[in-house]
């Protein structure tokens, strides 16, 4: 599934050409002694829509909030426009947030809630009214303007929440987790209406998510994190093919990682077998970090194959069948169209393009 | 569908309420319209006598009293309430990980025996206390003067007061801001307001259910009490209560249509709380 690789490369050109909106540099958070969040290093563009993506606890969620001025970062600088933002309050930046619980006010209708932000800024009535209005009928909720927030559902807190947000017309949204409370079909539907949203407002999205289906369906580029360290930035299809390392690779969808030695230019020997590769930037005798996504084996006779195994588990997933096969004492995941028997004898095929290489990181296991 | 069931097993509290409020409730009301003699109704009329004898112009005595109960309640909870809240505040917005123990920590002065410390304070206030008498022995001296004994007496009763129900107000209100979400606070400053219009269009109005509480716990007492009153003016003032001790036992009917009066007023704040309860029902 690599047809799309090179649009990483030619959308990371484009990336650094673009306006940079935010810049974190070398950024650092302590909670009672830790870095939560590590020296990292990133920007924002304008218009772009990106994701901070990565388990719970991997500084995600406090990186957003230095950007919407709720933390202080203990070194490093926020950057806004050219300008040092570190000790601008959150109600002078020209930020809005959506709220992990939403964070409706309970003493206010929706209109109330939704116009809280342009009161503050002393709009007209009368542009408030149609304001509040647009911004209601932006997230399908037209007539709700009087209802109280408790008497709504979870999927409508959360357009109340974004429209109370957007109506403001901020230069920079921030979004923490807005979907993670909200059913599968719900979050699906919203994931598209965010997307579009984004396009048609021409706002800056910074998207949190743990969610890494999410992050790859809505956005323009990734940022995946762990443990307070930016581990890669890319476009979704750039992370998915061509992951920096393990933890990225188990992270972003589902992995067949093996150790491996690069041979020589275009040969990479593992499971006691040599395959061709296309990836270049190893010397020859480096052992690699060997990565294939589960729908790229293919199922073959296992005559003459050069990886032959057993067939341990079977589920019907739906679209596709999730295979186990143990491959002399190492289970491979396999996605694939024809179902195999457990106990089966297969042999498994993988194409030269789709076997990706990586650096072997002694920190990471 | 459990509505009838659950309908069923609150009958006995219903007749628990029945016969221990209701009943009682109803025989103070009609006591209140009666001429009788003591708690009995043998021989008994109808009559609006204790009524008259309370709102009357010919002689307004009682109604004096009524005011001036009312008076030293309502500054009582005023001040209550000036110096309770910024307190409830100041906890609650602590960085204290145990901020339920400073709480106590400034109140439980407060819980010493009322009768005791009421003493204390009108020793305090009076004119050879003992504070004076401890500072004199260094040269120095400590009265408080009065312009009047009327002044005087006053002051010492909201004082009295004060000291006595300020827990009463701390309390709830402090409860209710430590229940406030963090991010309504940054939603609030996300959206444009400075801290000080964040206090004013969040914090506040998500604390009235507090305020109206601890309001509603402050001045009740102070207007249906009578024991710190007596105290602190040494018996030379009459409140509300005061009425009530004199008479209960020579004018029955007299003492029931001042329990009215009171209960009305009781449920006249009821219904104030109710109405701020419902419109800040997601608040607790």
């Amino acid at each position: 599934m690599k047809i799309m690789s090179y649009w990483g490369s030619v959308n990371g050109r484009g990336r650094s050409m673009a306006k940079k909106l935010i810049e974190l540099k070398d950024i650092t958070k302590m909670y009672d002694g830790t870095a939560v969040v590590d020296h990292i290093n990133l920007y924002i563009n304008e218009n772009e829509f990106i994701t901070l993506l990565g388990p719970s606890g991997c500084g995600k969620t406090t990186t957003l909030r230095m950007i919407g001025g709720f933390e202080k970062p203990d070194s490093g600088e926020v950057v806004m426009n050219g300008a040092v933002v570190n000790d601008i309050p959150p109600y002078e930046r020209p930020i809005n947030t959506v709220f992990q619980r939403y964070a409706l006010f309970p003493h206010l209708n929706v209109y109330d809630n939704i116009a809280f932000g342009l009161r503050n800024q002393k709009v007209p009535k009368a542009e408030i009214a149609e304001r509040v209005e647009n911004a209601l009928k932006m997230v399908s909720l037209p007539n709700f303007a009087l209802r109280k927030v408790a008497n709504l559902s979870g999927g409508q807190m959360q357009r109340v929440a974004i429209a109370r947000a957007i109506v403001n017309k901020p230069k920079i949204l921030l979004l923490d987790e807005p979907l993670a409370a909200l059913d599968l079909k719900l979050r699906q539907n919203m994931q598209y209406e965010l997307k579009e949203m984004q396009r048609k407002l021409g706002i800056t999205f910074v998207y949190v998510t743990h969610d890494q289906e999410e992050a790859l369906t809505m956005s323009d580029t990734i940022v995946v994190m762990k443990d307070g360290v930016i581990q890669q930035i890319g476009t979704p299809t750039g992370i998915y093919n061509e992951p920096k390392n393990r933890f990225v690779a188990r992270f972003i969808g589902e992995s067949n990682i093996l150790d491996g030695v690069y041979v020589r230019q275009n040969l990479v020997s593992f499971m006691g077998a040599e395959f061709d590769c296309v990836d270049t930037q190893f010397a020859d005798g480096e052992p690699v970090d060997v990565v294939i996504r589960p729908e790229d084996l293919d199922i073959i006779d296992a005559v003459g194959a050069k990886l032959i195994g057993e067939v341990s588990s079977s589920i019907f997933r739906g679209v596709h069948f999730e295979l186990c096969v143990m491959v002399q004492g190492k289970e491979f995941v396999i996605h694939t169209y024809e179902n195999r028997k457990v106990g089966e004898h297969v042999g498994l095929r993988v194409d030269s393009y789709e076997i990706h290489l990586m650096k072997v990181e002694h920190v990471e296991h | 569908m459990n509505i009838k069931k659950l309908g069923k097993l609150a009958l006995p509290y219903l007749v628990w309420m029945l016969v221990l409020v209701g009943i009682p409730l109803l025989m103070i009301f009609i006591l209140s319209f009666m001429n009788t003699d003591g708690v009995s109704f043998a021989g008994a009329t109808w009559t609006t006598a204790a009524w008259e004898k309370m709102f009357t112009l010919a002689d307004t005595t009682n109604l004096q009293i009524l005011g001036y109960t009312f008076l030293t309640a309502f500054v009582a909870t005023v001040i209550c309430f000036l110096i309770g809240y910024p307190m409830a505040y100041i906890v609650a917005r602590s960085p204290f990980s145990n901020k339920f123990v400073i709480l106590i920590l400034t109140i439980i002065p407060m819980w010493s025996n009322s009768l005791l410390r009421n003493v204390a304070l009108k020793n305090i206030l009076s004119e050879s206390n003992i504070l004076d008498s401890l500072l004199s022995r260094i040269g120095l001296s400590f009265s408080i003067v009065f312009a009047n004994q009327d002044q005087a007496t006053f002051i010492s009763i909201v004082i009295g007061l004060v000291l006595t129900f300020l827990p009463f107000m701390i309390l709830p209100i402090y409860t209710v801001i430590e229940k406030i979400d963090e991010s309504l606070l940054e939603a609030s400053m996300d959206l444009g307001a400075n801290r000080v219009r964040t206090f004013a269009k969040v914090t506040f109005p998500l604390s009235m259910k507090g305020v109206t509480t601890g309001i509603i716990m402050v001045f009740l007492p102070c207007f249906s009490g009578f024991a710190i009153q007596k105290l602190l003016s040494s018996g030379t003032v009459y409140v509300l209560g005061s009425l009530i001790e004199v008479n209960y036992i020579h004018d029955i009917n007299f003492v029931s249509m001042l329990s009215i009066v009171i209960l009305v007023l009781i449920f006249g704040s009821m219904m104030i709380v109710n109405k701020v309860d419902k419109e800040g029902a997601t608040l607790v």
